[in-house]
């Protein structure tokens, strides 16, 4: 039967691994932002080129499932004759596949601000940078908040993933932790706990940036 | 019409919160007469039309629908059951200020969906009824078209069909002619004259006061809440004495002057 | 890549090809309809069934599929509850999209405005003819490109099921990259494989959403 005992034993090792988890997602979504900006930046660029090569970069990176990504990378980069730890492979994978989301995120946001917006400031006579740096990015990025917080939560989960090439984190942790208890049920049951632990407090953060956005 | 239904309100209080919506209306609306609810947006009349047929719930007092109370057992009582609110309702007829038709439904299929659904007639049956009050509206060529497809008045009138397809002896209308375009008001509004002149008792919440002046039998006027008068038309219209009629019909007329 | 070595893989290939498909399929169909019994049972169920539904939603949500298959498929013997990995797979995909698709129809129910329940209430029609009638189709053709997108979303987490031994396309590939010493040429195809599937049903639920929204845009003036 369940054992409370042995459930309550895990959260040691697992939130130790916890770290890994956070580190990846973290890293990865900074990551995503960074590249995400350039490829949204390409997306709505005068440059037909510029355009074909986002559109091509997001649609693989959403058409292509993040662990066919993962294993990619871990055997591209060697024979490419890159030679890192498993563990920057893994943020790297989990951040470009991130920037396609948050580039469509950030374009979503764009596009959703209503034109007069841009007309008003052209009518006053605001030159081109000053209308994005001053009008459209601060709201655009204010309006996607929480549309990156939930993008945060789905790399937590999908942080799970990178256990499959080696990384230490919580769910390659409860692994390893099953294998010497035998007890699967409480030690993954403890792992679910971590992640809806974290996801939660993500998610509470998201519901108060879109309430403090809505005053 | 010989069965036309009379309404009685008495004593109705309605709250949102704290705040009072309508209190102590007091109306009777005889049967086969038109009555027109006028008054400034905020005064409570769409919310009072909206009891009439419990789809906005009423505190206190009591409605009666040929004498048969809506919505609760007794003055102060329960709730009515479901299927009793729901016998009631099939013989009041309603149309919308946004007409509210079913998008996915031909205007037929919007028309035959009550006698189908409610009624329980026969398809053929249905699909015939649904066919002659079509054509009552002047939409006999216009039944297999969905509603994204006809005109705001069109739509309005495939409306004015579903209701009286179920034959009601009372119709409510809210604001029927607020949503369309001024060169469309017509059409509706001769539907509706039409349906006053057969003997239908109407109860129209409208800002039409040509409507109100020519069709209606009675007006009533609300403000906060409240029900100020209700009299003939020529009274409330021309020679109002109340003080509040008095300004809601200057800046109306200022309104329009233009 | 070796064309020999495709000739001789195809026919385990094709297997877990179907096998993806059927995990696809099902994952679709039975979390759309458990999706559905829950947002309807959250529109309108009693209070405590609107929370523990909440609860379910919430979980399901805030933790990997991974962990859920682990849960499932390792926890699952010690509580009796024994399966093996394809119908554990099929179990856990359908528990996994269950509480998306339940938000998705949410979400369409709501975007169906109240004046449309409202004139079927007007006329003394029950609530659930109503439901039937209005809310459903109206709610569905306002969920549609969500639907699509979510179970494009499942397409992709099929792969996952190979983790525990399910023998779908991903686990036959693997297979052949260690047999063949061919990981990165293995794995390129089944990423090209994937973006080609996806960008398929994209365009098929794009071409379905057009054809069923036909005659719900708007197209004034007409007449």
């Amino acid at each position: 039967m369940f054992s409370i005992q042995a459930f309550l034993d895990s959260f040691g090792p697992l939130l130790w691994a916890a770290r890994y988890t956070l580190l990846v997602s973290g890293l990865g979504i900074a990551l995503g932002l960074v590249l995400g900006a350039l490829v949204c930046a390409a997306a709505l660029s005068r440059w037909r080129a510029a355009r074909f090569v986002a559109a091509l970069w997001v649609s693989f990176l959403r058409g292509v499932p993040l662990l066919v990504q993962l294993l990619l990378m871990y055997y591209l980069l060697p024979v490419i004759g890159i030679n890192v730890p498993a563990i920057v492979a893994a943020v790297v994978t989990v951040g470009i596949c991130a920037s396609a989301y948050i580039s469509e995120i950030w374009r979503g946001a764009i596009g959703a601000l209503p034109p007069g917006q841009s007309e008003a400031a052209v009518a006053v006579g605001m030159n081109n940078r000053d209308l994005w740096t001053r009008i459209i990015l601060p709201q655009a990025v204010v309006m996607s908040l929480p549309a990156l917080v939930n993008e945060l939560i789905l790399l937590v989960k999908a942080s799970s993933l990178v256990s499959l090439v080696g990384i230490m984190e919580v769910t390659r942790a409860s692994q390893a932790q099953a294998a010497t208890t035998f007890r699967p049920l409480e030690v993954y049951i403890a792992a679910a706990c971590i992640y809806l632990l974290i996801n939660l407090c993500l998610a509470g953060l998201g519901r108060y940036l879109e309430h403090r956005m809505a005053v | 019409m010989a069965d036309a239904s009379s309404v009685e309100i008495r004593g109705v209080d309605k709250f949102y919160g704290s705040f009072q919506a309508l209190s102590a209306i007091d109306l009777s609306v005889p049967p086969g007469k038109v009555t027109c609810l006028i008054g400034p947006s905020g005064s409570g009349k769409s919310t009072l039309l909206r009891c009439i047929n419990f789809l906005e719930v009423y505190d206190s007092g009591e409605i009666r629908i040929d004498g048969r109370m809506i919505g609760y057992d007794a003055p102060g009582g329960r709730r009515m059951s479901g299927g009793a609110l729901r016998r009631m309702r099939q013989s009041i007829g309603m149309v919308f200020q946004q007409f509210n038709l079913w998008p996915h439904m031909t205007a037929r299929e919007n028309v035959a969906e009550g006698l189908l659904r409610v009624r329980r007639l026969r398809r053929a049956e249905a699909m015939a009824r649904a066919e002659a009050a079509l054509e009552k509206v002047g939409l006999g060529d216009r039944m297999d078209n969905h509603p994204a497809r006809l005109s705001g008045g069109q739509q309005q009138r495939v409306a004015i069909a579903r209701a009286i397809a179920m034959e009601p002896r009372l119709m409510l209308f809210d604001e029927p002619t607020s949503a369309l375009d001024p060169e469309l008001v017509g059409e509706v509004l001769g539907v509706m004259k039409t349906l006053a002149g057969e003997g239908m008792t109407m109860v129209v919440v409208t800002h039409e006061m040509g409507f109100a002046a020519h069709v209606a039998d009675r007006v009533a006027f609300m403000d906060r809440g409240e029900l100020v008068a209700v009299d003939t038309p020529e009274a409330i219209l021309t020679r109002p004495e109340d003080p509040r009629i008095q300004s809601f019909l200057r800046t109306f007329h200022e309104r329009n002057s233009f | 890549m070796d064309w020999d070595v495709l000739r001789q893989y195809a026919p385990i290939l094709l297997r877990g090809f179907g096998i993806t498909i059927l995990a696809w399929a099902f994952g679709t169909v039975f979390g759309m309809a458990l999706g559905l019994v829950i947002s309807l049972a959250q529109r309108y169920g009693a209070r405590p069934v609107r929370w523990v539904l909440q609860a379910y939603i919430e979980v399901v949500r805030g933790t990997p599929f991974l962990v859920q298959l682990f849960v499932l498929y390792y926890g699952g013997p010690l509580v009796g509850l024994r399966l093996d990995a394809l119908p554990a797979g099929l179990v856990g995909l359908t528990i996994y999209g269950s509480p998306y698709f339940a938000e998705i129809f949410r979400s369409g129910f709501d975007a169906v405005p109240p004046g449309q329940a409202e004139a079927a209430r007007a006329i003394g029609m029950a609530e659930p003819a109503i439901v039937r009638r209005i809310l459903l189709p109206l709610g569905l053709v306002s969920a549609l490109p969500a639907l699509v997108n979510f179970s494009i979303i499942l397409t992709k987490e099929t792969v996952i099921l190979s983790v525990i031994t399910v023998p779908e396309l991903m686990y036959q590939v693997q297979r052949m990259s260690t047999e063949t010493f061919r990981y990165l040429e293995a794995n390129l195809v089944l990423a090209l494989f994937f973006w080609g599937l996806v960008e398929l049903i994209s365009r098929g639920g794009r071409r379905l959403e057009t054809r069923i929204t036909r005659h719900l845009l708007e197209r004034p003036g007409h007449g």
